[in-house]
């Protein structure tokens, strides 16, 4: 039986992450595979990113995964969603060629010096005090202490197409059969959710004519690593539905196993099928969909918008009625999919199976949907299968902290009763969880747990040293005379009694950073996205400061730890449904507990007198 | 931890009223408002001073400071020993908390003495049972215990801002979607007209709130009824503790007396009667509008004689009004037919005038109410509502910032908002960003 010091499951877009986490940590890792043709494979859209999504990217990155690294260098289009919205809610969203994702993630693994890649489906894990054994479809056995399971959506996964079911996983690839009752043996209680995927059709059969063209703007990518703009190489089209095609899907209800009940899994509210829509929409005229490029050297296009089970006939004349695609040729059939997760509130916010020690999961498994979603939860069991091993203590992200953070706490607190999508509203601080300060916020965590390669810290202390200088040459005054009153006068701004500095200039709505550097002349030497930077933080100082004393208060309930093996029975003043998901989710503090649906704040004040006394002694 | 403050007597109900505040803090924010010419403060001594409640608004009272930690709390206390009557504890109260105290969660007293350990665990136990139920009481249905109507308005307000969020979330969430994207003017125009209907509950229960002006009692009746008989059988020894505090409106007003806690204000309106007089005349419209501002009549009928016109005519004077029907005279055989919502009384032998006292309350306020969780509850909405305004007021200030900015602005009102319905669950937005908007890819 073969020994590593840690065993990944799963090369999915978590299992990635985790393994070379693990492996950079400097762990002797085995990353398994049912198909080593699937590795970070882009089932669904062929983007990275998105709103709150870009965030976690970016975390990732700042981490040390390799997520925005391949998204960047394989970026067929780049877009900064919610430009003008504010830098709180903006995120970046990359198209990317997803054999060249695929290929390049492939290699990265294949490169890295402490993992080995290596296909086989596992049907089972079993215990050996501290040991897991993972046990192979074709007998071979291996032995890790640290285990993290990232199956994705693979588990007795089940697509439909009309009446057809067929056992397998994503995009016809094999799907694991025999893990799942070997969890639940292990003491997890399964759920099945569903989601789907549309269908793809041929380029050259597009009318894009009738299409509206999506450009990509002007702006880095992802990855802290990387310098300069991405390479807007294609263009996204948008276009809609029409009356015809919502009459089709209407006619054909009864053939749509998500409306007639023959679908069980829980799909997505956000992601919902096109009849799903025109059922519950019933007054839309039109539904949007967008064309996205699959890769460059293919032709297949992606139909965003159009996710169905309908039967495949029906599909090609739902297709043939939107604008433009009235003579598509389908390359491949929309399906729909049903597959096994387990319940995150088993586990611990730092992704470890509360029941067993060392056994760790991550991603679409834990009832999540989306890659990123997936890469940040697989960077982190990895970052704590890696603490784990080296007997220290792990890592929990507060919500403070990152969207990571959130979503984490989000699932292993709250559970969640669809496929969990990150979303903005999720996150209460995103005035300070940036995309653009992602580095700031987590480099230190990274290089910390050893992630964080030399030159990706020295990028990053180069880039604070530069922020520093910018903002003591903010402090700069300029004597008030004609040529300062005419810069105010050209932004629209009442002009100044005295001399002022640039600071105080920033804090003038009309006037940014960018304004002062044309003008004056000044920071010629400086990058624009770390002027961007500064330019935030003094534009937004009063509301940064505002939010960071939220965090300060917020962060006092979260420092009250609860110990592990706390008696909460025992507690007279406590609800019994507070009792009851007490016991479940086990919170590691007060703050956790707090956020526990079904626990009131009485129940926490009782709580927050018990512990502390229990603390005392 | 912050300090804390809270009324610590029943309202109302004694000569005194201790309002008291604890927090290393407490006694530096005592002494921005309470004068006095002792030199220094000792601890666990009385010092005699005055409390400006109001601008250049004194009231005499008693201090006595406790030093950490000696103290039931363990931590600093101040207490303010005051004349009785909810006014005053309450304009002190307020005071309190313009300098920076918070308004003490229930049971917090006790729970920082049993985190300081200066009660045991038995003492605390003791206590979670009532922490528990307050709040229990708080987040399930404090808004009931007050006025149903001010309940729905604040619901009302967050429901708005719920779908307010909702729809600037979901541009967020969702910047490609074709749904109209909310622009900044909607936020302002929504935000105005919620702070509109805000300021209103505030004025309401600042202005309106029966504990802090009193109820206004109009004693109506024709001549020879008994109405003086009845005013003075009403003031009786409560006289005494009539507190005439300033700023209370006390034109033709004749004579207040308190009762339970609550001050009622007796409304003269002798001399409603037919006349060709015109300055009688004059008096007379005067006190028909006093009848107006009335929240309650006594309508006093002479019950040992019959009914007679210019009674019939009174009536329909004060139609639609809230009256208890007195039939005065009760001592004597009874000839007058019996009156929806009446009480037989007599002035002479005072007969039921406590249970009169207690009607009128009861009609107002409504039955078995507990005019101290009433008030704290009220303070602590109010107090919630007030730094609700402050949100509005920031948000309508900040047209010019990005829209993020704004969007943290309003749910921060939301969360505050949430503090006074329970309701601050973020899934509730998000549910409605789903349900109001088709999204997907």
């Amino acid at each position: 039986m073969e020994k590593f010091d840690a065993i990944v499951i799963g090369a999915g877009h978590a299992g990635c992450e985790a393994g070379l986490a693990l492996a950079r940590m400097g762990n002797k890792t085995l990353l398994l595979t049912i198909s080593l043709d699937a590795v970070a494979f882009l089932a669904c859209n062929p983007s990275i990113g998105g709103t709150a999504k870009g965030q976690l990217v970016s975390e990732i990155d700042a981490l040390g995964g390799e997520m925005g690294i391949i998204a960047d260098k394989t970026a067929l289009q780049i877009r900064m969603l919610n430009r003008g919205k504010g830098p709180a809610v903006q995120s970046l969203r990359v198209q990317a060629d997803k054999n060249a994702y695929h290929m390049e993630m492939k290699k990265a693994l294949e490169k890295e010096k402490n993992l080995t890649l290596r296909q086989g489906e596992v049907v089972d894990i079993s215990l050996d005090g501290e040991n897991k054994i993972i046990t192979t479809k074709v007998g071979l056995k291996y032995e890790a202490k640290a285990v993290v399971l990232a199956t994705g959506v693979y588990l007795e996964s089940e697509i439909i197409i009309g009446k057809t079911r067929e056992k397998t996983g994503p995009n016809g690839f094999k799907n694991s059969q025999g893990l799942s009752s070997s969890l639940q043996k292990l003491g997890l209680e399964l759920m099945r959710f569903k989601t789907g995927t549309p269908v793809r059709v041929h380029r050259r059969s597009v009318d894009f004519s009738k299409m509206e063209e999506q450009v990509g703007d002007d702006v880095c990518g992802f990855s802290y690593l990387k310098k300069g703009k991405i390479e807007n190489k294609e263009k996204c089209y948008l276009t809609y539905t029409t009356s015809k095609t919502h009459e089709i899907i209407r006619d054909n209800l009864d053939k749509a196993p998500a409306i007639s009940g023959e679908i069980v899994g829980v799909g997505p509210r956000y992601c919902p099928s096109i009849e799903t829509k025109v059922v519950r929409f019933a007054d839309k005229d039109r539904h949007q969909l967008f064309l996205e490029p699959e890769a460059e050297n293919t032709d297949e296009m992606y139909l965003q918008g159009f996710s169905t089970s309908m039967p495949a006939d029906i599909q090609k004349e739902m297709v043939e009625s939107v604008i433009g695609l009235e003579n598509a040729e389908i390359m491949r059939d929309a399906y729909a999919i049903e597959y096994d997760c387990i319940n995150p509130t088993e586990l611990n916010p730092t992704l470890e199976l509360k029941k067993i020690k060392g056994l760790f999961f991550a991603g679409q498994i834990n009832g999540t949907s989306g890659y990123e979603e997936a890469g940040a939860q697989g960077i982190v069991a990895g970052i704590n299968a890696g603490l784990y091993l080296q007997g220290k203590e792990m890592l929990v992200l507060k919500r403070s902290d990152a969207y990571i953070g959130v979503l984490i706490d989000d699932i292993v607190t709250k559970g969640t009763n669809e496929p969990y999508r990150m979303m903005t509203s999720r996150a209460e601080y995103r005035l300070k969880l940036r995309q653009d300060n992602a580095d700031l916020r987590l480099t230190d965590i990274g290089r910390r747990v050893g992630l964080v390669s030399d030159e990706r810290y020295n990028i990053f202390l180069e880039k604070k040293r530069k922020m520093k200088e910018i903002e003591d040459k903010l402090s700069t005054k300029v004597k008030l005379d004609d040529r300062l009153i005419e810069f105010y006068k050209n932004h629209d701004e009442s002009v100044p009694k005295e001399s002022v500095r640039y600071r105080d200039m920033l804090k003038r709505v009309n006037i940014d950073i960018f304004d002062i550097k044309d003008y004056f002349g000044d920071f010629q030497n400086y990058d624009n996205d770390i002027l961007e930077k500064v330019n935030i933080n003094i534009k937004y100082e009063g509301y940064l400061k505002q939010q960071e004393e939220d965090i300060e208060k917020a962060l006092l309930s979260e420092k009250i730890l609860i110990p592990e093996d706390f008696d909460y029975l025992s507690i007279k003043g406590l609800r019994q449904e507070a009792k009851e998901k007490l016991m479940k989710i086990r919170p590691l503090n007060i703050g956790q507990a707090s956020r526990i649906s079904g626990v009131s704040p009485a129940d926490i004040s009782v709580l927050s007198i018990y512990v502390k006394k229990a603390k005392k002694g | 931890m912050d300090s804390i403050v809270s009324i610590s007597t029943p309202l109302g109900t004694g000569a005194i009223s201790i309002v008291r505040m604890s927090g290393k803090d407490s006694l530096g924010i005592a002494l921005k408002f309470f004068h006095t010419k002792q030199k220094e403060i000792k601890p666990r001594y009385m010092h005699f001073g005055k409390l400006e409640i109001e601008n250049n608004v004194f009231e005499e009272c008693l201090m006595v400071y406790f030093k950490a930690p000696f103290s039931y709390t363990g931590e600093d206390i101040v207490e303010f020993q005051i004349h009785g009557g909810v006014l005053l504890a309450q304009k002190v109260l307020e005071v309190c908390l313009k300098y920076g105290c918070h308004m003490a969660e229930p049971g917090e007293f006790s729970k920082r003495a049993f985190l300081n350990g200066k009660i045991t665990l038995d003492k605390a136990e003791a206590i979670i049972g009532e922490i528990n139920a307050e709040s229990e009481a708080e987040l399930n249905s404090s808004l009931q215990i007050t006025n149903g109507k001010l309940a729905e308005k604040v619901k009302n307000e967050q429901e708005k801002l719920t779908e307010l969020l909702a729809e600037i979330e979901v541009s967020f969430d969702y910047p490609e979607y074709d749904y109209e994207e909310i622009v900044k003017e909607k936020i302002f125009d929504v935000i105005g007209k919620i702070s509109k209907i805000n300021k209103e509950i505030i004025e309401n229960s600042k202005g309106a709130i029966y504990l802090k002006n009193g109820i206004n009692v109009a004693i109506v009746g024709r001549a020879n009824v008994g109405k003086s008989s009845v005013l003075n059988a009403l003031l009786g020894e409560e006289r005494a503790i009539v507190t005439d505090i300033e700023g209370t409106t006390r034109d033709s007003l004749k004579e207040s007396f308190m009762h339970k806690g609550i001050k009622i204000n007796l409304i003269d309106t002798a001399g409603i009667r037919e006349t060709q007089d015109v300055v009688e005349k004059l008096g007379i419209e005067r006190s028909l509008s006093s009848i107006d501002r009335a929240d309650l009549v006594l309508f006093v009928r002479d019950g040992s004689v019959q009914e007679t016109e210019e009674d019939l005519k009174l009536e329909k004077k004060i139609n639609g009004k809230v009256v208890i029907n007195l039939i005065n005279k009760s001592d004597k055989p009874r000839k007058i037919k019996h009156k929806e919502n009446e009480l037989e009384i007599s002035a002479l032998t005072m007969k039921n005038i406590e249970v009169l006292k207690d009607k009128i309350v009861e009609e107002i306020i409504g039955k078995g109410i507990d005019t101290n969780a009433l008030v704290l509850t009220n303070e602590r909405q109010l107090n919630i509502l007030n730094k609700c305004d402050e949100w509005m007021q920031k948000i309508l200030n900040a047209k010019d910032l990005s829209v993020d900015v704004i969007a943290m602005l309003v749910k921060n009102l939301w969360n505050e908002l949430g503090k006074i319905t329970g309701n601050t669950e973020n899934e509730d937005i998000i549910t409605l960003i789903f349900s109001k908007f088709c999204l997907g890819k």
